[in-house]
């Protein structure tokens, strides 16, 4: 806008009395603010028809969600909670309406949640030791040669376009159902990510740390291990942390898939209509990711603390 | 080498533990370390993760990759391509009804603006309860509840969506500068006036960019809710992995990947302009 109203006094300011000057400032000014207009006008209807489109495409208008959409969503909902009776609350199993009833499989339930923090941890694990070693090629500052850290980063990138699940069902077609799959979905996509990220914490690092070991006769690795290492290993955990929260929950989704966890018995509970199971099993996945979202953020505040005092 | 360990004295002398550090200390990290290797090792065997059920697993691999070249649609671009633009569709559906939801939200939930703490607290908690959901698993439930299509996906990844925005918008909400609201109050403009001079231009690209964020992610969660049933590219995916027709798989993978790809390039100039 600017621009223009620089290029709209061509003739020399000095002949013109401040009457003209203004007048010409107010109407190149006028001018800009209309074409800004239509500029915004143009965006706004593409936008609209973009969006239109969209909501065409996906449904939204067309949908026929039954009569009273609300009053069945408010229905199903109902069916979600379950039926709790105050009196026989803390009553076993059999009894209709205790906590008991609603939980009735606790302990195989307690036991998928485990082997779903497994499938986290052991793919966190796996992932953040493959990607240390990447992590080198993939940093400017550390890579023998740039063609490759030009490849490690275009495949790292590449595979983290494609969605756990999707990566996770064709492994079970290939390792049959359980949790194989999932933890080498699970190891893929935390490889890639973390390649990515340890990759940026080196470039990050003070290289001269690794000067001074160098001139004092350190060998490469002796760089990285006393040079490079110390500083961005509190950087690396952090991020590894945040990772396997990432992982329990994407570990919980994959069972839906069959690749094993917590998600095998959601999607079976859904299959048999038990809407009240499916909340059970919905809360203990929440409940597990927010003791461990505490967990971990209480562990990566000390981690960060010692960064900041080293 | 006496010069050398003259050194080494001097500096045992100065700063003695990093020279040799305490017998304790040095078992215990050694401890620590076999009992994490220890720990993990028993999860590896938990979830029978032996070398034979690898080696099998990736032999079969081996077998399906060998059948997915070339990549073949046999026929089905326009179809394939049709469920891409739904899928897209369905995110972009997904993302401004999130942005209509979270928006109240995430001004309720920003200290600046709503000052009774109890409403904060609890708007506040009960986002941070309903981000631990799965879009996966929001999509379950609403295709119990819609029926097959992608009208379930898109209110599933509005659910998902929605506390993480909300969030976000609070967050951008708290981090403005409250400084050119009351120039314009102290200059005489009413509180309608310093919102929308002094506020909005300070959080609406914040916002925009990270909705533009949302639909990027969008694209991702949508093409997994067609694996359970609603609709778009993961079903055309999850039909043919189904069938083993690998050759199809590979062709659709590629072509998502190329959308993902373009996607986030266009989001990316366009945050880029924003910001």
């Amino acid at each position: 806008m600017s621009k223009s109203i620089d290029q709209g006094s061509p003739s020399d300011p000095a002949s013109l009395s401040l009457e003209q000057i203004v007048e010409n400032f107010e109407a190149e000014r006028s001018r800009a603010l209309r074409r800004g207009r239509l500029f915004q006008l143009v965006q706004v209807l593409c936008l609209t028809a973009l969006l239109s489109g969209a909501f065409q495409a996906s449904g939204l208008f067309s949908s026929y969600l039954g009569d009273g959409a609300i009053g069945r969503i408010a229905d199903f909902l109902a069916r979600l909670l379950p039926k709790l009776q105050a009196d026989h609350l803390f009553a076993d199993r059999a009894t209709a309406g205790s906590l008991a009833f609603w939980f009735y499989d606790l302990d195989l339930w307690l036991k998928l949640l485990a082997e779903t923090v497994q499938i986290a941890i052991v793919a966190t694990v796996l992932g953040a030791i493959f990607a240390l070693p990447l992590s080198f090629l993939a940093a400017r500052n550390l890579t023998p040669a740039p063609l490759i850290y030009w490849t490690v980063r275009r495949t790292s990138e590449l595979v983290r376009t494609l969605p756990d699940i999707i990566v996770a069902l064709i492994l079970v077609a290939a390792f049959g159902l359980g949790p194989i799959p999932g933890v080498i979905a699970l190891t893929l996509g935390t490889t890639a990510s973390l390649t990515k990220l340890f990759a940026e914490a080196n470039e990050a690092a003070d290289m001269h740390q690794l000067e001074a070991l160098q001139s004092a006769g350190g060998n490469w690795w002796q760089q990285l291990r006393f040079g490079l290492i110390p500083q961005v290993l509190p950087t690396m955990a952090s991020y590894s942390l945040l990772r396997l929260e990432i992982n329990v929950g994407a570990a919980a989704a994959l069972g839906i898939v069959g690749a094993g966890g917590i998600g095998v018995e959601l999607s079976r509970a859904i299959t048999f209509t038990e809407f009240d199971t499916y909340f059970a099993v919905l809360l203990l996945i929440v409940g597990l990711i927010f003791v461990l979202d505490l967990t971990s953020e209480a562990i990566r505040h000390r981690l960060m603390g010692v960064e900041q005092a080293a | 080498m006496t010069a050398r360990s003259d050194l080494i004295e001097q500096a045992s002398l100065i700063a003695p533990n990093s020279v040799h550090q305490p017998l304790m200390s040095r078992i215990g990290r050694w401890g620590l370390g076999f009992g994490a290797v220890l720990l993990f090792g028993w999860m590896c065997h938990n979830l029978e993760l032996r070398v034979d059920v690898l080696v099998r697993g990736f032999t079969k691999l081996g077998t399906l990759t060998k059948a997915m070249f070339p990549p073949f649609a046999n026929g089905a671009e326009l179809k394939i391509l049709q469920a891409l633009l739904v899928t897209l569709a369905m995110a972009m559906t997904g993302t401004i009804m999130g942005i209509v939801v979270a928006l109240p939200l995430g001004s309720v939930g920003a200290k600046n603006l709503i000052r009774n703490p109890i409403l904060h607290f609890a708007v506040r908690r009960t986002l941070d309860f309903l981000r631990g959901v799965p879009v996966l698993v929001w999509a379950l439930i609403m295709i119990s509840a819609f029926g097959l299509g992608p009208i379930a996906g898109v209110i599933a990844l509005a659910l998902a969506d929605f506390p993480h925005l909300a969030k976000q918008f609070a967050e951008a909400l708290e981090n403005s500068d409250p400084r050119p609201s009351q120039a314009i109050l102290a200059s005489g403009g009413n509180r309608l006036e310093a919102m929308r001079l002094g506020l909005l231009p300070q959080v609406v690209p914040v916002m925009a960019s990270q909705s533009l964020y949302t639909l990027e992610s969008n694209f991702r969660h949508a093409a997994i809710l067609g694996v359970v049933g609603a609709g778009g590219i993961g079903f055309e995916l999850e039909e043919r992995i189904r069938i083993f027709a690998f050759d199809q798989v590979a062709w659709i993978v590629v072509a998502y990947v190329a959308s993902v790809t373009l996607l986030d390039w266009i989001s990316s100039q366009l945050r880029s302009r924003l910001i």
